[in-house]
């Protein structure tokens, strides 16, 4: 019995070729979003998840902002650690990290650019459960000047040499010697402290490239700083002693921890060890998942049912020949079942297939391993689950035709058929355009974004990197650089020079956050952060910065001074009404008394995604960035590639051993929207898979009105209508029910975009016109669909309809 | 006596009104029995022959047929009486297209628990009487309209039925296909099959042993 069963479905499926095709294609596209989604969603929702990290905490800094703490900083001092542990009994263990962002390492004059590392407690392993290959936990990160590298970074170093006991130069704001005394198994990629390498903290009490860092202070918050605590421990109540407790003696902030788990996803403070994922992002994936799922489910519920009507003289066959009801429902849900089977396997290709691609469009390191596939096994479960249920209903429809009207060829859907298939459709396409309204809003917002002026032309500009590796004095260095400066200056192509610690769009590296300034009227402020950053004279004119108020600074012999530009939130912060007086006041910060030379205009430091800072600009030449201005007109007509190349020969002879970086200012301003144009292409590629899916399903429906309006239309052209008027006649319906699904999706896709758009600072307005061309989208989308059936059925001859009565 | 139909009135409600599909028909058929059903079109054929084979219900009258009152049935102790007793022979065949003659002709079988062995048994006797064994493998669609029907009565003879109810059985074949159909009738109700067949031919209805007339829902 069951071989019959399948022999015919197999039959059926292989006759019914563009039916088998639509469905199966339909479900796999649905199945294997959905599969890929899942794996990215458990990879974010799997972040600094291993042995005992659930009683893992990160100490962070809260900051006084007007009346209430809010979060300010995720680093805290070097004293936050021992403090705690001394003080709570519940505390186990804390380690810290000091982060070297793109560290060179080099051996013998092998140089390893552009490397994430930390400077760490050795009590590392007792709060991280990543093991050593090789090496003794209790003692590698003990002594000073030792290192612990990761295994793929030793590999990349010493190929299959011994690592252990060689000695390598850590390049870090100066040269640091170290050796290797362990390595450490490579840990899994969805961790925010990506560190290739480990160096031991005692190496910071004998560094003269890090000063300043290895005595216990409680002024510079630089540690990012973990603490284990007791599995028995109550947590809440030590967060509120953690928070209650002013070891450093300063009302204005306050310790405060969170979950180690919890970073990636919950975490944006200032400061954070990378840019972390969001939750609410992760929130919309899985719906977008679970909705395609569903949607093509709804499709393959309607194309079945659909198909059924012509499967109508089958079931009254059977029946006639003594087939029981169950028996014709377990038939129908095996054809289901197969047909999923076969889309299961299909989309398990498509998701191996695809990865790759996957991974480079969102910046993962997804893999099919088999842990992975256990964890998706519930959803199997799940997808089995919709498998049965998406069969049944067409299985109940079936079978439930009387036999006597089956086989007379009469079977006409109910009246509530009917109405489930169109409110299938309504939505999909309610989904469709609420993707559609979404793909704009997040386009529309991206292009805000970049097209905004940010008050700083940073076209044409590139930073170069100041990190030198020559092993020569500081003295000498300097005039290096000055070489090469001047150098630069004599190129045709280059416009001007400047040297500056960050730039607009340089995020929070070599950014100062500070709170405590008095003013020139003499108030003390010691609640408002504010940031503060070193530039040249000349970084305003080259960024082309626009001074509402007095100018730059002057250009003195030790190329500094105590001169200081603001912006004009930092101005309003002051009280100052009219931006002119602020020039010449004093202002005491640290102790000294520094002077307004001038007033920009705001300017968007962070990108537009958060609103603008007071900033406070001091005059002091820093080496951090060299930044280039070039000429439009040469560079245009040259190339970039030649530019930086003869800059490489140049920066070569100046340096003899150096790391060649640069970035351009404005790609790296726009790089932080990457995130967003990965949403924004995310929600485009599901976007087009639903409505692919939602073709598929109005395809379904419209060959099966076809089927049941044979009739009407052959006696509608025998009565001499023509084919534009039966297309009309056709296609009516299906404009009614998009307007229908049009008329929900409006206010729902408003809604939401309006709270996704919350997230930015600054925002784009939902015009009507988004409405207007989702709307149109999906209603040509429809229409191209439904025509393709209608037209042949208006183009059937009328004679072979009406003869079948 | 294998059925006796007494007062049976059926009728579908439109605007309002009653209209009768069938009035007050009275029938009794014993065993062995050839009946033709005669009538013009809308005369009421189809639905006295669907209401005897039990897949069209009544609205008024008892229908008993061996030991069993219709009337009183539930639905699903009907289909099981048919299922035992009836086969049913179509204008169009109704085989399944997806399947070969001898799937089509092992199908019923599958439904009523017969083992593999007494399946095959089956197959092979049903084969062999309508001299088909050289088209088993074939496909409906790849037989002419004469060929087809041929299947198409055999599939309702395999489980051994009582009754055979045709409607229209030779009404798309053509008169020297026809004649072989109704040849094979009579050689079957010779064998001790009662039949009873719905035509709009007076010559196939001769092959019957009574004709019963039919005008507007009456018997005439």
């Amino acid at each position: 019995m069951y071989n019959l069963y399948l022999k015919i479905a197999s039959r059926y499926l292989l006759k019914n070729k563009l039916y088998s095709f639509i469905n199966i294609l339909g479900l796999s596209v649905g199945i294997a979003s959905f599969v890929l989604i899942m794996m990215y969603v458990a990879n974010e929702r799997n972040y600094d998840k291993f042995n005992g990290s659930e009683n893992i905490y990160r100490v962070y800094m809260d900051y006084m902002v007007g009346n209430s703490f809010s979060p300010g900083d995720a680093q805290s001092y070097n004293l936050s650690g021992p403090t705690l542990k001394k003080e709570f009994p519940e505390i186990e263990e804390y380690v810290r990290f000091f982060h070297l962002q793109k560290a060179a390492l080099i051996k013998e004059n092998e140089i390893f650019e552009n490397n994430k590392g930390a400077i760490t407690d050795a009590s590392f392993f007792n709060v991280f459960d990543y093991p050593l290959i090789k090496g003794d936990v209790k003692n590698v990160l003990k002594a000073p000047n030792t290192i612990v590298l990761q295994e793929n970074l030793a590999k990349k170093i010493f190929g299959k040499e011994d690592p252990i006991g060689r000695t390598l130069s850590v390049f870090w704001k100066g040269e640091t010697k170290v050796t290797v005394t362990g390595i450490l198994k490579d840990i899994p990629s969805n961790t925010h402290l990506k560190n290739n390498f480990l160096i031991s903290f005692e190496t910071l009490k004998t560094s003269k490239a890090i000063p300043g860092q290895y005595e216990p202070n409680w002024s510079q918050n630089n540690f990012f700083t973990y603490i284990k605590i007791d599995k028995k421990a109550d947590v809440n109540a030590l967060q509120s002693k953690i928070k209650e407790s002013n070891f450093e003696d300063d009302v204005d902030e306050r310790h405060n921890i969170e979950s180690l788990e919890s970073i990636h996803l919950n975490s944006n403070k200032p400061y954070e060890a990378e840019a972390n994922g969001s939750e609410s992002r992760v929130k919309f994936l899985l719906a977008i998942a679970f909705i395609i799922l569903i949607l093509s489910w709804l499709n393959y519920v309607n194309l079945a049912t659909t198909k059924s009507l012509e499967r109508a003289k089958e079931i009254g066959i059977r029946k006639v020949s003594g087939a029981q009801r169950p028996q014709l429902i377990f038939q129908s849900l095996l054809e289901s079942i197969i047909l999923n089977s076969i889309a299961i396997a299909l989309a398990t290709l498509v998701v191996v297939f695809i990865l790759p691609f996957f991974n480079s469009y969102t910046g993962k390191e997804l893999i099919l391993t088999s842990s992975v596939a256990v964890g998706l096994l519930p959803y199997l479960g799940f997808i089995f689950l919709g498998t049965i249920l998406s069969g049944l209903y067409p299985a109940i429809v079936l079978s439930g035709y009387s036999p006597a009207v089956a086989l007379k060829g009469k079977v006409r859907a109910s009246f509530g058929g009917l109405n489930i298939r169109k409110g299938l459709i309504i939505t999909q396409f309610f989904a469709t355009i609420v993707l559609l309204v979404g793909t704009i809003v997040v386009a529309k917002q991206i292009k805000f974004l970049e097209n905004q002026p940010i008050g700083a032309d940073l076209d044409q500009v590139v930073a170069f990197n100041w990190e030198v590796l020559n092993k020569r004095e500081d003295s000498l260095l300097k005039i290096d650089s000055e070489l090469f400066e001047s150098e630069l200056r004599k190129l045709p192509y280059v416009k001007d020079v400047v040297s500056a610690k960050t730039y607009p769009g340089g995020g929070y590296d070599n950014l100062s956050s500070t709170v405590g300034i008095t003013y020139p009227n003499g108030t003390v402020d010691e609640n408002r952060i504010f940031y503060t950053y070193n530039v040249s004279p000349n970084y305003f004119n080259l960024l082309d910065m626009e001074f509402v108020a007095g100018s730059s600074f002057l250009e003195t012999a030790t190329r500094s001074s105590n001169k200081i530009v603001i912006n004009e939130k930092m101005a309003r912060h002051m009280q100052i009404s009219n931006l002119e007086d602020a020039v010449n006041k004093t202002v005491k910060l640290w102790g000294e008394d520094w002077v307004i030379s001038g007033v920009i205009k705001d300017y968007h430091h962070f990108g537009l995604k958060t609103a603008i800072e007071p900033i406070l600009i001091r005059h002091h030449e820093d080496k951090n960035n060299l930044l280039v201005k070039f000429d439009k007109s040469v560079t245009s007509v040259a190339g970039f590639g030649t530019v930086l190349k003869d800059i490489e020969n140049i920066w070569d002879n100046a340096h003899t051993q150096n790391v060649f970086s640069y970035a351009f200012l404005d790609k790296e301003f726009q790089a932080q929207y990457s995130e967003d144009k990965n949403f924004g292409s995310a929600f485009l590629i599901f976007t087009i898979l639903t409505i692919l899916i939602a073709s598929m399903g109005l395809f379904g429906l419209t060959s099966y009105t076809v089927v049941q309006r044979r009739k009407e239309i052959g006696v509608r052209k025998v009565n001499g209508a023509n084919i534009i008027n039966i297309l009309a006649a056709l296609n009516k319906d299906f404009v009614k029910w998009i307007a229908l699904a049009f008329v929900i999706a409006v206010p729902i896709s408003w809604f939401t975009m309006l709270k996704w758009l919350e997230g930015f600072a600054y925002r784009t307005t939902i015009s009507w016109w988004v409405f207007a061309v989702a709307g149109c989208t999906a209603l040509v989308i429809a229409l191209l669909t439904v025509s393709w059936q209608s037209l042949k059925a208006a183009l059937a001859n009328p004679v072979d309809a009406l003869k079948d009565e | 006596m294998l059925l006796e139909l007494n007062n049976i009135y059926k009728w579908v409600q439109s605007g309002g009104q009653k209209i009768f599909l069938l009035k007050d028909i009275n029938l009794k058929v014993e065993e062995g029995e050839f009946i033709s059903i005669m009538g013009p079109s809308g005369s009421g054929k189809s639905t006295l022959l669907n209401i005897i084979g039990m897949l069209d219900v009544f609205n008024e009258g008892e229908y008993h047929f061996l030991e069993d009152s219709v009337h009183s049935l539930k639905e699903k102790h009907r289909s099981n009486l048919y299922k035992q007793y009836i086969g049913f022979v179509f204008q169009a065949y109704h085989l399944l297209d997806e399947l070969t003659v001898y799937e089509n002709l092992e199908m019923p079988l599958l439904y009523k628990k017969y083992s593999s062995a007494e399946r095959k048994a089956l197959v092979a006797d049903m084969l062999d009487k309508f001299n088909i064994v050289g088209k088993q493998k074939l496909f409906p669609s790849q037989l002419s309209g004469g060929q087809q029907q041929l299947v198409g009565i055999a599939r309702a003879l395999i489980s051994s039925p009582k009754l055979i109810l045709a409607d229209e059985p030779t009404g798309n074949l053509n008169s020297k296909q026809g004649e072989e159909i109704m040849e094979i009738f009579k050689e079957l109700n010779k064998d001790g099959v009662t039949i009873i067949q719905v035509t709009h031919s007076e010559k196939n209805a001769t092959y019957g042993s009574r004709t019963l007339n039919l005008l507007d829902g009456r018997k005439v």
